[in-house]
């Protein structure tokens, strides 16, 4: 591909284990036989896509087994009554292997590992639950498949039922889109969920939509405004009603549905509509 | 480095005792994670950078106690991480047109611990290059180690993929090596001493055709002094610094431009939780 990294389910991970983090600044009870009551939360799992896209752009024309491992520390730095309700930091890493196109059935052959993302973000919870995260991501391709890109990103987040969000990225160096100037993307959403049955099972309904606010999906001369939107299914299933001493792990799968612009739609072989299948393992301790 | 950070989850199961803080984190995960700046970068005895700047190794290790019992079995631990090296010198940006991450390993062990404080442990480990310096070598390793005194270890590694040396066939490495260790009276500090000898069983040091069976001595000091003014709900933090004098083979002078002999010195912070 001409691009970058990661993806929906990234940032959702990271999402989900910054909100761990904030949960823990903010001092909220947690089951009495949590074996890890402290300030640092290890989120960590694993994911099987069908096919692997990147905020609306697709990262292998022909997949065969794709995978997302990814880890993350948080850290609980601060929890207080003032402006700011809590601080959390996080850093982690979050891979792409790929045995398809973009990886070991490339031509020439390249090496599996197609994608390795370092990021640092820093969380700042404030009333009303609005949370505040910059954060700083370096994409890089190990298999050498794309240059690397440097990008910081402003997410504002609400803690509510529809659980919704805005996050502007801008691009340091290096482009997702392959285009000729560094860009800057926004992406819109909300991520409302339920619990399914006594047994902590969980459904959600991700919605988001990608915009390029300046050269982010440059496609020939033009930069296409409207990137992609993504509605999707999500379904969670707990191995364990309570944390146990290896911490809480899950089983969890969803189906997404995008919808692609015309510069996505280019990278997508001219189909405007993509379906993606996802399954995995996820712990958080 | 890998051994260091897989120093298993014990730790974290230490009951509480009066005037010690109270440890966060009870249950069977424990994290380590470490940053280390040496003066130069040097693999098993072979030199990895002619020219080094700042070399920089950040590593990462999530240790998980499985069992524990009474039986022939004592306890079953599984530790999986990475550890990376970044160089800024002639193995990275201060070549041009090459990224900083020189290297990056992944690894998986299972320790398994017997009775009479002995311990074995294989290690699947992945070298990669994600700057494209060498080519990935895989590796399966055996560790049997003693803990006493002296923690005398022995390991054998045998070559599946790729070859540390660059040479023409699949190397098995062996090393023998003792890490003791001392507290310092009055303090919390702790001096440590490692030696180490490493040695091609075959194939590991080859150089012009040659299989060179010394490959390295290594001895060192290690310094080590925890951060007290962490709260403990932060894990322990310590801060780490020693020097480490290396005494070359045949093959390994090769590298190290026909230098006999070097010192390398390093410092860095360290954490587990």
């Amino acid at each position: 591909m001409n691009s970058t990294s990661s993806d929906s389910t990234r940032l959702a991970r990271v999402a989900l284990a910054m909100a761990m983090v904030l949960t823990l600044a903010a001092g909220t009870a947690r089951a009495q036989d949590d074996p890890n009551p402290g300030a640092v939360t290890v989120t960590s799992g694993i994911d099987f896509p069908s096919v692997y896209f990147f905020r609306g752009i697709r990262q292998e024309a022909d997949p065969k087994l794709t995978m997302f491992p990814y880890g993350d520390i948080g850290v609980a730095l601060y929890s207080g009554d003032g402006g700011i309700k809590s601080a959390g930091v996080n850093f982690g890493i979050w891979n792409s292997l790929n045995t398809g196109s973009s990886g070991l059935d490339a031509s020439p052959k390249k090496r599996i590992h197609y994608e390795q993302d370092f990021y640092v973000s820093l969380a700042l919870g404030f009333g009303g639950g609005v949370t505040l995260t910059p954060t700083f991501t370096t994409y890089t391709s190990p298999n050498g498949s794309f240059s690397t890109v440097n990008e910081i990103l402003l997410k504002v987040s609400h803690a509510s039922r529809f659980a919704p969000y805005g996050l502007v990225a801008f691009e340091l160096s290096g482009q997702a889109d392959g285009g000729a100037d560094e860009g800057t993307y926004a992406e819109i959403g909300v991520g409302p969920s339920w619990p399914l049955g006594s047994r902590g099972a969980t459904v959600a309904i991700p919605v988001k939509l990608g915009f390029s606010l300046s050269n982010y999906y440059e496609l020939g001369d033009s930069d296409n405004k409207f990137g992609y939107v993504d509605g999707g299914v999500l379904f969670t299933m707990p191995f364990s009603t309570a944390p146990t001493k290896f911490g809480s792990w899950n089983i969890h799968g969803g189906v997404n549905f995008l919808g692609l612009g015309d510069t996505t739609k280019f990278f997508n072989d001219g189909d405007a509509g993509q379906v993606i299948g996802t399954v995995g393992i996820g712990m958080s301790y | 480095m890998l051994v260091s950070l897989a120093a298993g989850p014990a730790a974290a199961q230490t009951p509480d005792s009066p005037g010690q803080p109270s440890d966060p984190n009870t249950g069977a995960l424990t994290v380590t994670s470490a940053v280390d700046f040496p003066s130069v970068y040097f693999f098993r005895g072979i030199r990895q950078e002619a020219d080094p700047k700042l070399t920089t190794f950040a590593a990462g290790d999530v240790g998980i106690s499985l069992f524990s019992g009474d039986g022939g079995l004592k306890s079953a631990s599984l530790n999986v991480g990475v550890w990376n090296s970044l160089h800024t010198g002639t193995s990275g940006t201060g070549t041009p047109d090459t990224r900083s991450h020189y290297e990056e390993d992944f690894y998986a062990s299972l320790s398994l611990g017997f009775g009479g404080g002995v311990t074995v442990t294989p290690t699947f480990t992945a070298y990669t290059s994600p700057n494209g310096f060498f080519g990935t070598v895989q590796e399966l390793s055996f560790k049997v180690a003693h803990a006493s005194r002296f923690a005398p270890y022995a390991l054998v590694a045998q070559e599946l993929k790729g070859q540390a040396d660059g040479g023409s066939n699949k190397g098995t490495y062996g090393e023998l090596g003792v890490a003791p260790s001392w507290a310092i009276p009055g303090s919390a500090v702790t001096f440590a001493v490692p030696v180490k000898v490493g040695l091609s069983l075959k194939d590991y040091y080859e150089t012009s055709g040659t299989d060179n069976k010394f490959g390295y001595v290594d001895v060192g000091v290690l310094l080590t002094v925890p951060f007290t003014g962490i709260p403990s709900n932060f894990g322990s933090w310590n801060v780490h610094g020693g020097v480490n004098v290396l005494g070359f083979g045949d093959t390994t002078k090769s590298f190290n431009n026909g230098d006999a002999g070097q010192v390398v010195v390093s410092g860095g912070i360290g954490m587990s939780y």
